[in-house]
């Protein structure tokens, strides 16, 4: 039996069903910001601040998730562009935040499940650009705060580490993605032989 | 009258083989990244002679044993699932064994984490899941008050990279359960449609 699906039926689904985790990803990232902001700060300027991204955050998420509790769900446009925002809003916090800023920041762990989340949710080539794009920001943040990076032997290392990491967060989300759209294909197509014996090739 | 048997659903449901076989690949994979940038960051910087014996000592292991499960995996042999939860807890083991040896929670080794964690929350079940991320978060929790200096700047930090850890393994079992519910909707139209063409042929020679 021949999948019933048609190609861009089965990305709209996987737009529909996967954004549930781009948003709990969201949810962590304001989660822990909130925490940060709240109990780092040490003016009232400098609260103000990082709640304000915060709040964008929360603001963006809350539109998201409603959408898509009333099933009626963000379209592949917006999620890009909330990406983007994401993105913009973790640089910028590792960029300036509290004097430790660049290597020394320590909230590029932010970038972590924004870029599994999209991994899921978008095809291998879109997730591979954004894992680039994450990994760019990351790069140029601790270019402009200490641009003299490549030559201490110990910033390279943990540099390197976390490139790394993070390129490896992209690279595994998409393959599951890969995965389970195979998986799910030969579900619907029925064999029940064809499902085991290609779940020990994968 | 008869007497109704309750079922009692275990705690950690059985898994099928084949069903863990589909998520081995990325657990596979996500344990040869973790060898080779050990590696590559074992040797780049080492402090001293002793420390790096037991780095790449642990981390050889760790790829002697990620050979032979990638192996059966080629073959298509069935690995015995109590050996791939223990190699997901093995990774675990390592990477704590590499923060404990480089400092603690000033190491930046806890990076690995997020791999191994994601590779493990779309491979294994929801309890399962569960039990890993929280045990690992125990003890790197405790690591780190060990070796934290004692103040709230880095009494946040810690608290954040716990946040963040624990979310990744959630992401990664969310989308893990929204899968097995696509596929089983997938598993359901189509048993659907077979029935009713069945039902159609079935028709058929009663009209003839």
């Amino acid at each position: 039996m021949q999948n019933m699906r048609m190609p861009e039926q089965e990305a709209a689904e996987d737009i529909f069903f996967g954004q549930a985790v781009m948003i709990w990803a969201r949810w962590f990232v304001i989660l822990a910001g909130a925490l940060i902001a709240l109990w780092a700060a040490e003016s009232i300027a400098e609260l103000a601040l990082a709640i304000g991204f915060v709040v964008v955050l929360m603001g963006i998420n809350f539109f998201v998730h409603g959408r898509y509790l009333m099933e009626r769900p963000a379209n592949r446009s917006l999620l890009l562009l909330v990406a983007v925002v994401d993105t913009a809003i973790i640089t910028l916090i590792v960029l300036a935040w509290q004097g430790r800023t660049g290597m020394e920041s320590p909230y590029f762990i932010f970038y972590y499940p924004m870029v599994l989340a999209f991994a899921f949710v978008f095809p291998p080539a879109m997730a591979v650009g954004y894992t680039l794009v994450v990994i760019a920001a990351y790069l140029g943040a601790n270019f402009l705060t200490d641009p003299g990076i490549l030559i201490s032997s110990r910033s390279l290392e943990a540099l390197t580490m976390r490139l790394i990491t993070l390129a490896a967060m992209g690279a595994l989300g998409a393959y599951y993605w890969r995965v389970q759209r195979n998986r799910r294909r030969l579900a619907a197509e029925g064999s029940a032989e064809r499902v085991e014996l290609s779940a020990s090739a994968n | 009258m008869a007497e109704k048997k309750e079922k009692t659903q275990p705690l950690i449901p059985e898994v099928k083989p084949e069903e863990l076989a589909w998520g081995q690949g990325v657990v596979i994979t996500a344990r040869w990244i973790l060898v080779g940038a050990g590696l590559l960051l074992a040797v780049w910087n080492a402090d001293s002679l002793a420390e790096l014996r037991v780095q790449v000592l642990v981390i050889l292991l760790l790829a002697v044993a990620n050979f032979y499960l990638h192996a059966q995996l080629l073959m298509r042999r069935r690995t015995l699932s109590i050996v791939v939860y223990g190699a997901s807890a093995a990774d675990l083991a390592v990477i704590t064994v590499l923060v404990l040896s480089s400092g603690g929670f000033s190491s930046d080794v806890f990076i690995f984490y997020f791999p191994a964690l994601l590779a493990l929350s779309v491979a294994f079940p929801t309890m399962l899941t569960f039990l890993y991320t929280g045990g690992m978060l125990g003890f790197y929790g405790l690591i780190g008050l060990a070796s934290v200096d004692a103040n709230l700047d880095n009494l946040q930090i810690l608290l954040a990279r716990l946040i963040i850890l624990g979310g990744v393994a959630f992401c990664g079992n969310l989308y893990w359960r929204i899968e097995n519910h696509r596929r089983r909707a997938a598993e359901e139209t189509r048993e659907q449609l077979m029935e009713q063409i069945q039902k159609r042929q079935a028709r058929r020679p009663a009209r003839a």
